[in-house]
């Protein structure tokens, strides 16, 4: 008797644990499908001005890569200004910005969570995903 | 044996001499529309030329066709406020301003497609954040409707308004390359890296021209 609660308990947990990790793992793939899905919409929309490898171009289009953009703005603000532009003169590594950026008014919460997970993941050592429920929020509270 | 050792070595010497001998010939074609005119019983051919044009550049100073007489020169139509495929354009021109930065018989000219917002202190605020200066590469202005002629009929690119269109205006993304005799010899894909390396070379071939 003893023995078969034994056997049942190592088995209920190592199924546990089999569908701890599962469950870790898609989300692991789901991130990775933002990753994947936000480079393609950083080429898309992005790439033009901050070049692919988001250095930027001289003084007229700020970069993105090796900069305190990352530490400094919260996704959410970050949501704002790639759909709705951003007007005003912006401070990137201590230097001034006076291009005005337009807004990518086509793009959608999803495209939008999927780019700042692809961008986090590449310029900001952030490796966390952004929800899309998170970019549907942020969109709500612009302006 | 050293018989066909010799046969294939004269071969192969025959197809190196041949194959430098095609390279040499290449040569860029005129392009645009031709005439012919009989003159004193001969036939000449006219080709196609960029006309006499004046407008100001970021500096308020006057550029015309003058400033570019004698020289080899890469034009392009753009607008400061362009989201699209300006700054791919203006990547690559930055990369035609580095590589000719000490060659003064070699310029770039850009033509704002927006010139009533692309005032010459907007175009200099513009070519300090690109870090470039004239006369080496000019950003010009003036009346629309002249800049539109020259780009449509002259530098055969399009160029014009649409409201639809992100930004307010059509163009092409060319980079028109015209000789010291003003004649427009090649027209590239501005937005592309391969097709200014393309550009880059039929450069060398002008420069050796005459």
């Amino acid at each position: 008797m003893k023995s078969s609660t034994c056997i049942i308990g190592i088995i209920g947990m190592f199924s546990f644990l089999l569908c701890f990790s599962a469950c870790q793992s898609q989300e692991e793939i789901l991130r990775e499908q933002y990753v994947v899905e936000g480079m393609g919409q950083y080429e898309r929309h992005c790439e033009n001005c901050h070049q692919k490898d988001g250095s930027g171009l001289k003084d007229l289009y700020p970069p993105l890569a090796k900069t305190d953009v990352w530490k400094r703005l919260s996704a959410y603000q970050l949501t704002c200004i790639i759909k709705y532009g951003q007007k005003d003169t912006i401070v990137v590594n201590q230097k001034v910005y006076q291009n005005y950026m337009p807004g990518n008014t086509k793009l959608e919460a999803l495209d939008i969570a999927e780019l700042i997970t692809y961008m986090r993941e590449k310029w900001g050592d952030d490796k966390r995903i952004f929800p899309l429920d998170s970019a549907r929020l942020a969109l709500k509270n612009c302006h | 044996m050293p018989s066909i050792n010799i046969k294939i070595r004269l071969i192969l010497l025959l197809v190196i001499i041949f194959n430098a001998a095609c390279q040499e010939k290449r040569t860029l074609p005129i392009l645009g529309h031709k005439d012919t005119v009989v003159k004193a019983g001969k036939v000449d051919t006219i080709y196609h030329q960029i006309p006499a044009f004046q407008f100001l550049n970021q500096d308020s100073v006057w550029i015309s066709d003058k400033n570019y007489e004698g020289k080899i020169y890469i034009a392009d139509f753009f607008f400061t406020s362009c989201p699209t495929i300006c700054p791919k354009m203006k990547t690559q021109m930055l990369r035609l301003y580095e590589r000719y930065a000490n060659q003064d018989q070699i310029g770039l000219l850009s033509f704002s497609i927006d010139p009533e917002f692309d005032r010459p202190n907007v175009l200099k605020a513009y070519a300090s954040r690109l870090h470039i200066q004239s006369p080496k590469w000019n950003l010009v202005t003036g009346e629309k409707a002249k800049i539109y002629e020259l780009g449509q009929k002259s530098f055969m690119v399009t160029t014009q308004e649409d409201k639809n269109e992100a930004g307010g205006f059509v163009h092409s993304g060319a980079f028109i390359l015209v000789d010291k005799q003003r004649h427009v010899r090649g027209i590239y894909d501005g937005t592309k890296e391969q097709e200014v390396n393309h550009l880059m070379e039929d450069i060398e071939l002008l420069l050796k021209e005459k």
